[in-house]
């Protein structure tokens, strides 16, 4: 297994995707550090902290661009192995199908932990440069425990795309669902329904949001899970029954 | 009785109704060169890929290295080397990287296997340019560089010799053939181009709309195919002895009937037909055959040649 997680990493060499999925990632932090210049200029007496930026950026990433952002390479990295037509000369080395799932998923697991590095380092980084106030360790730990608790949350979300994606063999359709799941994200954030949404409830569970609404946490919690579970398991089945062409 | 390093029984596969491959039965002795000969279509790429489990057969059975593959998959799949149509690799990477990464996958062994694989094929110079900039004979060559890496024991080739120039071909067939002689590697190989098969196969089998309709070695294929006069003699015994002690020809054949095959000293036919009839031998029929290979294989799968 470590030798195939290896390899899913040397396969990024050169990859334009990696270089794109890292600006991605940094959309949000600068999205968020226009924001803070235009206040410093409509609003020059207006405080803006370090964890305003942090949790700012943090709400953008989970609810918004990191579920199209993580969606894209979930889609990326099963459809690359069908659209370069690589699975004939992996599988005959022989890999087993399931061992070959397994290592995309702990490969896309390690891209959105670095993808989400990178978006806090970059918000840190665009706070120091924009002059925030009130930076302090306890922003810091407090920050990074959102961030990773939330994309480690989100990421249990991706699953039905990477089923999309083998089922349909294609990037266009995951881009799709990501982009509806989002619309899903935008139309439910203030409402009680939003704690049953499961790529809404990472940011709600990480921000500690959740205790505002009706439902509990492990209500949220346990249909991540469920989505999870049925994504992964449709997977496995779908592409261990599948002929490779 | 030869060792069959790939054996299948009624080995069938269905797309819905459709029927690709049919109750075919291929023998593949073992330090053999195995040629899989059909039009396009045949059934040849489904045959292999289910060898080669990447798909699953409607039913019938595979053995591979006299063994049931799915007892001891990881093992036995370890022992052989594949290309399925045009190879498939990362197009961000170079072909050593490529390589690199399959070798890898494999836990393999020698670190210059890498580099010894594309020395055969001529791609050791190729350090800067990735996949995605190959041509198709670069990318047929690091197919086979893939195939041939870790020295495997069976090769299962799906049309190797598509898009390499003539030089390309006959490289590649001198280092299968050697490959065959020197190590014993047994090799399964497809292509719908007769020509190609006849010169590289020990044996040739013919798809045709799925099912395996002849499988014969070339060196009886040859001797089916010679061309040949027929003589249909009274006596085949007497006309034996006059041939061997009259005319020196030992190349010939008995057959039913009193048939008999001479198949040198063709224009020599006018002679032995008077020298038969001097030593009362009665003639009822003289012919000539004329039929090749390509005829055979046309007549074989119902006309319209082969490509």
């Amino acid at each position: 297994m470590a030798n195939l997680l290896y390899c899913e990493f040397l396969k990024l060499k050169r990859s334009k995707m990696f270089f794109i999925s890292v600006l991605g990632a940094m959309v949000a932090p600068v999205m968020v550090f226009a924001g803070l210049i235009k206040a410093k200029i409509t609003e020059p007496n207006k405080v803006i902290t370090y964890w305003d930026m942090l949790e700012q950026t943090n709400l953008y990433v989970l609810l918004l661009f990191g579920v199209i952002v993580y969606g894209v390479i979930a889609a990326y990295l099963f459809s690359r192995e069908y659209t370069e037509n690589t699975l004939k000369s992996v599988l005959t080395i022989p890999i087993s199908k399931g061992a070959f799932l397994t290592s995309k998923f702990l490969m896309l697991f390690a891209w959105i932990m670095i993808l989400t590095a990178v978006a806090w380092v970059s918000t840190l980084f665009l706070s120091i440069v924009g002059n925030a106030a009130e930076f302090s360790f306890d922003v810091i730990i407090q920050s990074l425990k959102e961030y990773f608790l939330g994309a480690f949350l989100l990421y249990f979300t991706m699953s039905p795309f990477v089923f999309i994606t083998l089922w349909l063999k294609n990037l266009v359709t995951p881009i799709i669902a990501t982009a509806t799941v989002v619309l899903g994200n935008v139309a439910l954030a203030n409402e009680d329904l939003a704690v049953l949404f499961p790529w809404t409830s990472p940011y709600l569970i990480a921000s500690g949001d959740i205790e505002k609404y009706k439902y509990s946490i492990e209500i949220a919690i346990a249909i991540i899970f469920i989505i999870f579970f049925i994504g992964v398991f449709t997977s496995f089945i779908y592409f261990k029954k599948q002929d490779i062409k | 009785m030869d060792e069959y390093i790939i054996k299948t029984t009624n080995l069938t596969k269905k797309f819905q109704e459709q029927i690709a491959v049919d109750c075919v039965n291929i023998n593949v002795p073992q330090g053999k060169i195995y040629g899989l000969l059909g039009r396009n279509g045949a059934g040849k790429t489904t045959t292999m890929r289910m060898l080669l489990n990447l798909a699953t057969p409607t039913s019938g059975e595979i053995l591979l290295f006299g063994e049931n593959r799915r007892k001891n998959p990881k093992e036995i799949y370890r022992r052989i080397g594949s290309m399925i149509e045009t190879p498939g690799f990362y197009e961000n990477l170079t072909g050593r990287e490529n390589l690199q990464i399959f070798a890898r996958l494999r836990g393999q062994q020698q670190k210059n296997s890498v580099q010894n694989a594309l020395k055969v094929v001529g791609l050791h110079n190729e350090t800067k340019k990735t996949f995605g900039n190959y041509s198709l004979g670069m990318k047929q060559r690091l197919g086979i560089a893939a195939a041939i890496m870790h020295e495997p024991e069976l090769l299962i080739l799906d049309e190797p010799i598509n898009g390499l120039d003539p030089v390309g071909i006959q490289e590649v067939r001198k280092y299968l053939e050697r490959l065959c002689f020197e190590k014993g590697v047994t090799i399964l190989i497809s292509s719908h181009i007769l020509s190609e098969i006849e010169q590289i196969a020990d044996i040739i089998g013919v798809m045709h709309e799925g099912r395996l309709i002849e499988e014969v070695a070339m060196k009886e294929l040859h001797q089916r195919n010679r061309r040949y006069v027929e003589f249909v003699v009274s006596n085949e015994n007497k006309a034996c002895l006059l041939l061997e002690q009259k005319f020196g020809l030992t190349d010939y054949s008995v057959h039913e009937n009193g048939s008999i095959r001479i198949y040198n000293n063709l224009e020599m036919r006018s002679k032995i037909n008077q020298r038969f009839v001097e030593k009362g031998i009665s003639v009822s029929k003289i012919n000539i055959s004329e039929e090749k290979l390509e005829d055979y294989f046309s007549s074989l799968i119902g006309g319209g040649g082969l490509g």
